[in-house]
This record gives structure tokens, sequence and C-alpha cells, in this order.
């Protein structure tokens, strides 16, 4: 939005600012041909004085040695004047043919020049006197028809250039007033597009709101480009985060339901299941029992045993521990666990092919962490890999740093089955199992313990086979609250 | 003209009178040489027009030295000069070297400066010309033809022809000549004989020297028949009543003018390496040649007919 609106008001400058320049660039042309038409009528001007003054020169030579005579001085004013208005004509820029036929009438000028010197200077008999006054009215004569045939020029152009300014004038009428009408039509349609640019999309979003306000949390908004797509992603991932966190919620409350539940069965159940098992167990023991019996018996107590453990783990997901912190050195749980635990109670009693524990510690920092629980996490996961290996595979434990050096990362993978796509992501809801005796709360303990450490578990198939579950837990100094 | 002389002498030695009378208002003819501005004559050397666009950045350039506004007045005729200076209408005047001598005899004028030409010479001389096809090659080869004078005022156009024609035995050329008129200018007296409307000219060195270096034909189709000896070339000469600070700072502009980086421009485009000073006595030759030639110069009448 922020790229069309800069682009939209360069679009606007540009189309004013073309506008503009066009405007001036026509009234500048306008006020040109206006100038030309000045100098034209100046140049007319000119030459008219100029053709005076040589009929004022050409008067005075005709009233020359008549009762009507000028002073000799008015006369060669006269003839001194004429004589600047043609240097005069110079000062203006003309083109080379103009500035020929100029030098012409200069020329010309001079002749008559000389011949009005000689007509005030000569003394002579009346008919050499009467030849040089001819000569020289002649020359003036020419001199007027030479002016006259410029003059009638400098009209004749005059009046094309007049009416060649006037409809240059005309149009640059038309045109600002085109330009006056158009500019206003413009910034509306400009602004127009501009205002629906801005409102359609904050009218989709206010739409969306109301709708999700209404508890339309799978209602999406898709077609917004730009800051205000980003905005429509950002809603669109907060409502599925909203979803997401609702059905969380629903799942905590089902939880708190089902725990609450457990809890109170386990408690009525547990002290009868104790009578029940110790009664079995004494009565396993008398003599008159018979083996078959007495076998029946121990299976009774097995179960009730096996029953025993899984309302423990009911009530234990059911009201979670508080985690005890300690520093805790995530590579050696997990040594005592395989060290120990695994190796005394699952490897030690391997039915199938032979389980190879392929570990890559690498140097970690001390978290703080229950090491009761981690090991139970840890003992969970390394269960769940050999149950998923009944003939045999690499077990692998894998620690790290993360780059940022703010996380350990801890990896246990199998090369077993793996999980079918459509259940990765269930594998963590309580009661989710895939085993036949599973009791389908192992990972959802698992993730409860890491997540009350401020940590994360996920699960994901290998690409060669197998399971990895990956556990990122925070590096957090001594004394910092879990 | 003996009637107007009496008359001027008698108006002057009735001034005192006039003044004793009238102390209050002085005397019209006693005109009050102004020191603002000078009027300065020119005589029609050559066209009237080009002789003041000539002379125009000369003024305006002695002005500004001088603080003396100076003007410049052309004038028809040679003789014209001294006619307005006998009615005090000129303060001063660019004389040629006869009407000098005229100016001096008749109303007292002093030289003060006059230009040295791009050629280094101050002084010209006179020549009689002909066309070189027209066959005139002696005085009595004139003996009806047309004679292009240039002023009786002049020292090449009137006093050397008159010279050359006593020499050769022609007292009285009018009856001589078929035809003799005065151009005015020395430049149309050279014209008129190439241009075949008179036979025979006279004018001086320098305006025929110019002319050839634009006109070709004068060197290629006239021939001088003779020469006068050199005179002194137009100088300024100021009336005597001017004061004495005036002419002397404007004799002082002239004379260093050409030190002048401004001064050189102006005299470059009046045609003059420098001005230099000049008396009365540069003038002996004119003198002289006017005696040999029985002038009277008190009496010499230098109007044209």
């Amino acid at each position: 939005m922020k790229r069309k609106i800069v682009i939209g008001l360069a679009i606007y400058s540009i189309v004013f600012l073309s506008a503009g320049v066009y405007v001036i660039r026509t009234i500048r042309n306008s006020t040109a041909s206006l100038d030309r038409l000045i100098t034209l009528h100046q140049v007319e001007i000119l030459r008219e004085h100029y053709l005076l003054e040589i009929k004022r020169v050409q008067s005075d030579l005709m009233l020359k040695d008549t009762e009507y005579s000028r002073a000799f001085d008015t006369f060669v004013t006269h003839v001194m004047g004429m004589g600047g208005l043609i240097e005069t004509c110079f000062e203006c820029h003309h083109s080379p043919r103009g500035v020929e036929r100029l030098n012409g009438l200069k020329r010309q000028t001079d002749r008559y020049k000389d011949a009005l010197s000689r007509v005030l200077t000569i003394r002579a008999n009346t008919a050499r006197l009467a030849a040089e006054k001819d000569t020289a009215f002649r020359i003036g004569e020419e001199l007027i028809g030479e002016v006259g045939e410029m003059i009638a020029f400098t009209t004749s152009r005059l009046e094309e250039n007049t009416q060649k300014a006037m409809s240059e004038i005309e149009r640059t009428k038309y045109i600002l007033y085109v330009l006056v009408a158009l500019g206003p039509l413009v910034s509306v349609l400009l602004g127009f597009g501009f205002i629906s640019g801005v409102t359609r999309p904050v009218k989709v979003l206010l739409e969306s709101t109301r709708k999700l306000k209404g508890g339309d949390l799978d209602h999406r908004i898709a077609g917004l480009k730009d800051e205000f797509g980003e905005v429509a992603a950002s809603f669109n991932e907060m409502a599925g985060s909203l979803k997401e966190q609702m059905q969380k919620m629903q799942r905590t409350e089902q939880m708190m339901v089902v725990g609450e539940l457990a809890a109170g069965l386990a408690h009525e159940i547990k002290n009868p299941m104790a009578g029940i098992k110790v009664a079995m167990s004494v009565l396993s023991q008398e003599a008159y029992i018979s083996p078959v019996d007495k076998e029946v018996l121990q299976k009774v107590v097995a179960e009730i045993t096996q029953l025993e453990v899984l309302m423990k783990s009911f009530l234990n997901f059911a009201k979670p521990q508080k985690p005890r912190l300690e520093s805790v050195n995530a590579n050696q749980v997990l040594n005592t666990t395989l060290t120990f635990h695994l190796k005394h109670h699952v490897l030690g009693s391997g039915e199938g092919g032979k389980i190879q524990v392929i570990k890559e510690l690498g140097e970690l920092p001390s978290i703080q962490a229950d090491p009761t629980q981690l090991q139970q996490v840890f003992l969970n996961l390394f269960l769940n890999a050999l149950q998923a290996m009944p003939r045999g595979g690499d077990l692998g434990v894998r620690t790290c740093l993360e780059e940022d050096g703010k996380t350990i990362r801890i990896e246990v993978s199998d090369t077993g089955n793996g999980i079918r796509e459509d259940l990765v992501g269930k594998v963590f809801q309580p009661f989710f199992t895939t085993k036949p005796k599973g009791t389908g709360l192992g990972l959802a303990l698992s993730r409860q313990m890491i997540e009350q450490h401020d940590g994360a578990i996920t699960v994901a198939n290998r690409p060669g086979g197998g399971v990895m579950i990956t556990i990122l837990l925070p590096v957090k100094a001594e004394g910092a609250a879990a | 003209m003996r009637k107007r002389w009496i008359a001027s002498i008698f108006c002057v030695l009735c001034l005192p009178l006039l003044a004793a009378c009238s102390p209050k208002e002085p005397p019209p003819s006693a005109k009050k040489p102004s020191v603002e501005k000078l009027q300065i004559g020119l005589i029609p050397e050559q066209n009237l027009f080009r002789q003041m666009e000539r002379y125009e950045p000369l003024g305006e350039y002695l002005s500004r030295k001088t603080g003396t506004k100076i003007t410049f007045k052309v004038l028809p005729r040679y003789g014209n000069i001294i006619d307005n200076f006998k009615s005090s209408n000129m303060d001063g005047a660019f004389f040629g070297s006869f009407t000098y001598v005229l100016a001096h005899a008749k109303v007292g004028v002093e030289v003060l400066a006059r230009p040295v030409a791009l050629d280094n010479t101050s002084t010209y001389y006179g020549m009689i010309f002909v066309r070189k096809d027209s066959r005139i090659r002696t005085a009595r080869d004139m003996k009806g033809k047309r004679f292009a004078f240039v002023d009786k005022a002049t020292t090449a156009g009137y006093l050397l022809p008159l010279d050359y024609f006593q020499v050769h035995g022609i007292p009285d050329y009018k009856g001589f000549l078929k035809e003799a008129y005065f151009t005015g200018t020395h430049e149309d007296a050279i014209f008129d004989v190439l241009n075949r409307k008179a036979d025979i000219g006279a004018a001086k060195n320098t305006v025929f020297q110019r002319l050839a270096n634009d006109d070709p034909r004068i060197l290629k189709e006239l021939v001088i028949l003779t020469r006068s000896p050199d005179v002194p070339e137009n100088a300024l000469a100021l009336r005597k009543d001017i004061d004495a600070s005036v002419r002397n700072r404007l004799k002082e502009s002239l004379l260093t003018m050409h030190l002048d980086p401004g001064g050189r421009k102006v005299l470059e485009r009046f045609g003059a390496l420098k001005f230099i000073e000049t008396t009365n006595q540069d003038y002996c030759v004119v003198r002289k040649y006017a005696e040999e030639i029985h002038l009277d110069l008190a009496t010499y009448e230098y109007m044209n007919n």
C-alpha cells in the first residue's frame, strides 16, 4: 500500500508537474510570440520613422535655395538623424539575409549623404547645381522606394505573425480551460482511487473482525495485498492461534475433568484394590490352593500391580508435580538413564535383534531442571524407541547447544517403522497410543514435564525411516524461576 | 565687403561709449568668453557628415578631459568659419592652413595643435590632377576645360591652381577655362575628375591618398601634374579671448592624449598618431606662398562666387 501511495503521489505529482510545465511553456511561447510582435512593430515604427526622416531630408533638399529653405545646421541635423537611424537598425537581431539587405540600405544611405554633402558644399553654375540636386533627389527617391518595400514586407510579416500569435494565444486559452477543468477531475479520480484503495481493505478487515467476534474461528481473509495483505496474514494467523488456544483450553478442561475423575476413581479404587491385592497374595500362599489356582492368583496380583501403575500415571498426569529445579547436565542424565535404568530394565532383556546405541553428545552447559523428571522423560522416549524396534535397530541419542547459546537440543531417534503421517500430530494427546498395551500417557506426560521446564518437544518421521523426538530446553541461570 | 569692415571698426570704436551709456548691460558684440562650453567649427575637408562622425569622438574625449563641453559644427564652406568668428558664434575651429592664415589675419585666432598622420607626417601638399586618358599634361592643355577647385580659402584646392596658372602665364583662369567651380570638399574635387564631371581638379594629398586606399581607380586613372609646397595639416585654433586656463587645458589634453590608452583609441579612430604643438610660425610657408601669388590677405575675398 505504501508503495502504491508513493507511486500514486508520484503519478499525481508528475501529472501536475507536466501540466505546470506545459502551461509555463505555452505561456512562454505566447509571450515570445507577443515579444516578436512587439519587435516587429518596433521595426515597423523604426522603418516608418526612417522613411519620414528621408522624406524630411528630401523636403529640405527641395526647399534649398528657395525662400522656404531650412537653415544649414537644421539640414545637417536632419541628415545626421537619418544616418543615425540606419545604424540603430543594426542593433536589432537580423537574419543574414536581413543584414545583407540592411547593408544595402546603409550603402544607399551613404550614397545619399554623399550626394547631399555635394549639394550643400558645391558652388558652381546653375546647370551643375541643378544636376547635383537632381542626383541627390533621385537617390533619395530610390531610398524611399527601398525603405517603402521593406516597410511593406515588415507589414505583411507583421500581419502574418499577428494572426499566428493570436491563433496561438487562442489555442493556449482553450488548453488552459481544458487543464483547469481536467485538473480537479483528475484530482477527484485519483482521490477516489486512493480512498477506495484504503477503505476497501479496512472494510474487509472490519467484517472479518466481526465474524471472528461472532465465533467464526475458521474465517480467513483472502485477496488483500501489500500492507493490508500483511495485516490479513497476521489476522489469519491470529485466528488460527485463537482456534488452537481454544482447542487447547477445551482439551485442558477435558483433561482437568478427566484428571479429577481419574484422581477420584484412583482414590476410590486404590484402597479396595490394595485390599484385593493383599488378599490375593495371602490367598495364593495358602497350602490348599492348587498350583493352577496359585498361578491364576499371581496373575491377578500382577494385573492389580499393572492397574496401580496405571492409577499412578493418571494421578501424575492429573496432578503433575512441580519440578524441583537444580543445576543439571543433560548429558549426565542421559548417560545415567541409558547406563542404569534402560540397560538394566530393557536392553538386558531384549527379545529380538540387537539394539545399538549411537551417542553423539556435544558439550552442554548446565541447565536448571528436575533430574528425576528429565530421567522419566528420557526413559519414556527410550522405551518407545525400543518398542518401535522389536527386531533390533539403532537408538540414536544426540545433544548439542543451539547457535544462539540459549537453548540445548536433545534428539532421540530410532530406526523403526515410524508413525503414520496423519497420526503424527496426535502422539502427544493423552490416551492416544498405537501400542496394544500402551496407556497413551507416556508422551503426554513427557510433554507436560518438558513444558513445565519452559521447553518444547516435537516428533517427526526421519527421512530414512523411524522417528525422531526433539527436545529443546532453555539454558537458565541458577536461581531463575521455571 | 569693405563697407562691412568699416562698419565693424566703427562699432568697435563706439563700444566704450556704449558701455559708458549703459554700464549694466554688456554690449551685444562683447560676448563673454564661455568656459563651460566651446563650439568648434569644422571645415568641409571631406563629406560633411563623415567629417562630423570623424570629429565627434575627439570632442567627447576632450570634453571629458578638460571639463569643458566641446561641440563641433560643420560648415558648408571654408570661408564660413571666418564669418562665424566675426559674428562670434564660434570659439575655435580646425582650420586648413590657408584658412588659418586668413582667420589669423582677419580675426586674430591663435593656433594650438595639429595632428600627426599615421604615416608620421603633420603636413600636406596640394595637387593638380587630371585623368590619364584626358591628354591634359600642361597648363595650355587646360584651355577650354572644366576645373574643379575646392574652395577659395584652401591652399591645395585654390592657391595651388592660382599659382600654377600665374606661373604658366595665365592671369585670368576664368576666361581661359570653359568652367571653373568649387566642389566645397577635396573628396568631391577628386571624384568629379575621376567620374568625368570635371577635366582638372585640385585637392590635398592626404585626402587623395585616403580615397586611393579605398578606391584603386584613383591611382590607376588619375595623374598628378603638379604639387604645392608642404603646409601644416589642419590645426585647432581658438579665439584670442578664450580663457587662458581653458586654452591651456585643451592644449595639454591634445598634446598628451597619445599617452593615455583612451586617448590612443580616439586617435586611432581619428586617423592620427598624436597632436603636436603648432605656432603661428609654422604657417610662414603659407604666407610666403600667398605673397608669391600676390594675394593681400587683409583684403582677400575668400568667399566663393
